[in-house]
């Protein structure tokens, strides 16, 4: 990024939420949560209604919490100065259909005090940096839903903020869009910002974040990296496609493994298989394939979609000891 | 560098609201409707000021059947009101794309994200409404009122009639704070544009009708009809009669009529007030 930045990273955590709880009157949306945020990508995960929605409200100022204090940059979230360490991309459009692009970061220039040259040059860059200098001349409703995404990405990276907050911005967007803005979302984590993602689809986080944060009605379930996530998810039940040539001797085979509970022929082509152990598993299977000298065309997991981990992880929280 | 007040967010704020509103074919239309009435005065003036040099005696007989166009407050009080009309159907129109879509499609979130506050939010958007407002009644009636001065004796003109201006600006400021305020705290609670136009008509339509037959039918004998305090239920004459002062008129109700529009914005603030507050708060 070749802004001037509003404000100097320090070395503490960008983000520091302690023992957050929001309640809308009777209804408890967030729960005693504590998390720090750092450069790089986080993936904040939950399922619809998880209260993912309401943290990303708190950490961008726009409502204050209940109980519990969280800092931006060592500043009150709700104040005009952590607002200045944070660029929010929300999940809707701001009805700004009938606007170019390009006067849409301009506003979002203007909201942060840049005027004239400065707010020419800001909005220019950031144009060039999410892609869209050569198209921001056209209304956006012209737009596809990719290219709306970096519109409002640019609004959100004209001020260099230091945290970068990008409600559900992979959703509806297609495979080539989404790769594009996976690049975008790495290269910025690169230059050292902090890019919080949320997503209710934990497969969009697999190749995507360092760190991810799992909130499930109101609490946060895990956080940390990829790596503990899956430690966590270690007993977890998983179901995988295996598509080979010769299903009836694979699937007798793959009956020996410890970590294979189930095998079912579906089609002539494909097994699906149900796991205990998912790390296991795919350590297992790998020597699997070498020593048994089978053709195996393709390997999916087919329910990592968010919504039974979180019931398996809420599970797995609600047991004692 | 930015700079660190927040102040300089209001006006990004009602540019944008107004670009959104200049984009519609539909404001373009209204726009032309009041710019009619404002065309026809315009000529109506030249034309009055030819006649008084080349027929005198056409133009004041002309000038006592055309009493609003003699160049006193009362032609430009009038013609602002004229304007009011379209303006008002121009706003019921116009009130979703000015802050009601913010509500239904996260413009709200958008801006509540950035460093501003609700009040600067409020602010900025009441800017883009009163200079709609602004644009549509005050400046094309001070265009007039120079017109009025240039065209005939201008130096005797100007000299004894500048408070007009004054008039002018006040009214105009009147028109675009309350009407903005009004406006405003409907759009927070109504932002789609059907309920908005009918409750807009339902207010500057079909309250003024009710007001009119309230005091036709109720009034006591004794009483002057224009002193009816049913009246005071007509929002846009209340704003007519406390403008009148600014022009140096004093019209009956006066009192009544600044009570009515004070409850009125008092109300419009806090109804705007405590709707930002729920929407900044909702989940």
């Amino acid at each position: 990024m070749t802004l001037e930045p509003s404000v100097s990273v320090s070395a503490s955590p960008i983000v520091e939420v302690k023992n957050v709880s929001k309640w809308f009157g009777p209804l408890m949306a967030l729960n005693g949560i504590s998390l720090d945020i750092n450069p790089g990508i986080t993936g904040l995960v939950g399922p619809n209604g998880a209260g993912k929605t309401t943290l990303l409200r708190l950490l961008t100022g726009q409502s204050k919490p209940s109980i519990g204090g969280i800092r931006i940059c060592e500043n009150n979230a709700w104040s005009a100065k952590a607002k200045s360490h944070v660029g929010f991309c929300p999940y809707g459009d701001a009805a700004w259909d009938e606007m170019p692009g390009r006067k849409a970061v301009r506003v979002s220039a203007g909201l942060h005090g840049f005027k004239g040259d400065e707010a020419r040059h800001r909005t220019e860059t950031v144009l060039d940096i999410v892609g869209m200098a050569d198209r921001a001349h056209r209304p956006i409703r012209t737009y596809s839903k990719g290219m709306r995404q970096r519109i409002k990405l640019g609004q959100a990276l004209i001020h260099d903020p230091d945290l970068l907050v990008l409600d559900e911005p992979l959703n509806g967007i297609d495979p080539v869009g989404r790769d594009e803005l996976n690049e975008l979302f790495i290269r910025l984590a690169q230059d050292g910002k902090a890019v919080l993602i949320s997503s209710h689809i934990l497969n969009e986080m697999d190749q995507l974040a360092d760190h991810i944060i799992f909130v499930c009605r109101g609490k946060l379930l895990a956080s940390g990296s990829l790596e503990t996530i899956r430690d966590l998810l270690d007993d977890y039940p998983l179901k995988v496609r295996v598509s080979c040539e010769t299903p009836r001797r694979v699937a007798s085979l793959l009956m020996e493994l410890d970590s294979v509970k189930s095998v079912r022929i579906e089609t002539s082509d494909d097994l699906f298989l149900e796991v205990q152990n998912p790390n296991r598993f795919y350590g297992e299977f790998a020597e699997f394939v070498l020593s048994k000298n089978v053709d195996i065309r393709g390997l999916k997991a087919t329910d990592t979609s968010a919504e039974p981990i979180f019931d398996y992880l809420m599970e797995r929280s609600s047991k004692p000891g | 560098m930015a700079t660190s007040l927040a102040w300089f967010s209001i006006w990004p704020i009602a540019r944008t609201a107004m670009l959104l509103v200049f984009r519609r074919k539909l404001f373009w239309l209204l726009f032309a409707v009041a710019m009619l009435s404002f065309i026809f005065t315009f000529g109506a003036i030249y034309l009055l000021a030819t006649l008084k040099q080349e027929l005198p005696q056409m133009a004041r007989f002309i000038t006592s059947m055309l009493k609003d166009l003699d160049g006193s407050g009362t032609t430009y009080l009038n013609f602002m009101k004229l304007q009011g009309t379209v303006m008002m159907i121009l706003l019921a129109f116009a009130g979703s794309v000015l802050a009601g879509n913010d509500h239904s499609r996260g413009g709200f979130m958008f801006y509540m994200s950035r460093r501003i506050s609700l009040v600067y939010y409020a602010l900025g958007k009441l800017l883009a409404i009163g200079l709609l407002v602004l644009l549509i009644t005050t400046i094309p009636a001070l265009v007039l009122f120079f017109e009025y001065g240039l065209l005939g004796d201008m130096a005797e003109y100007f000299r004894e009639n500048f408070q007009i201006v004054f008039g002018i600006i006040g009214y105009g400021l009147l028109l675009s704070l309350s009407i903005g305020l009004l406006l405003l705290a409907l759009v927070s609670w109504m932002p789609r544009p059907v309920p908005l136009v009918i409750l807009w008509g339902g207010l500057f339509v079909f309250l003024p009708i009710l007001s009119s037959v309230l005091a036709e039918t109720l009034r006591d004998s004794e009483v002057n009809l224009e002193e009816s305090s049913w009246r005071l239920l007509d929002l846009w004459n209340n704003l007519y009669i406390v403008g009148s002062k600014f022009f140096g008129v004093e019209l009956p109700l006066f009192y009544g009529a600044i009570i009515v529009i004070f409850t009125v914005c008092l109300f419009s603030i806090t109804a705007i007030f405590f709707r930002l507050r729920y929407l900044q708060h909702q989940s």
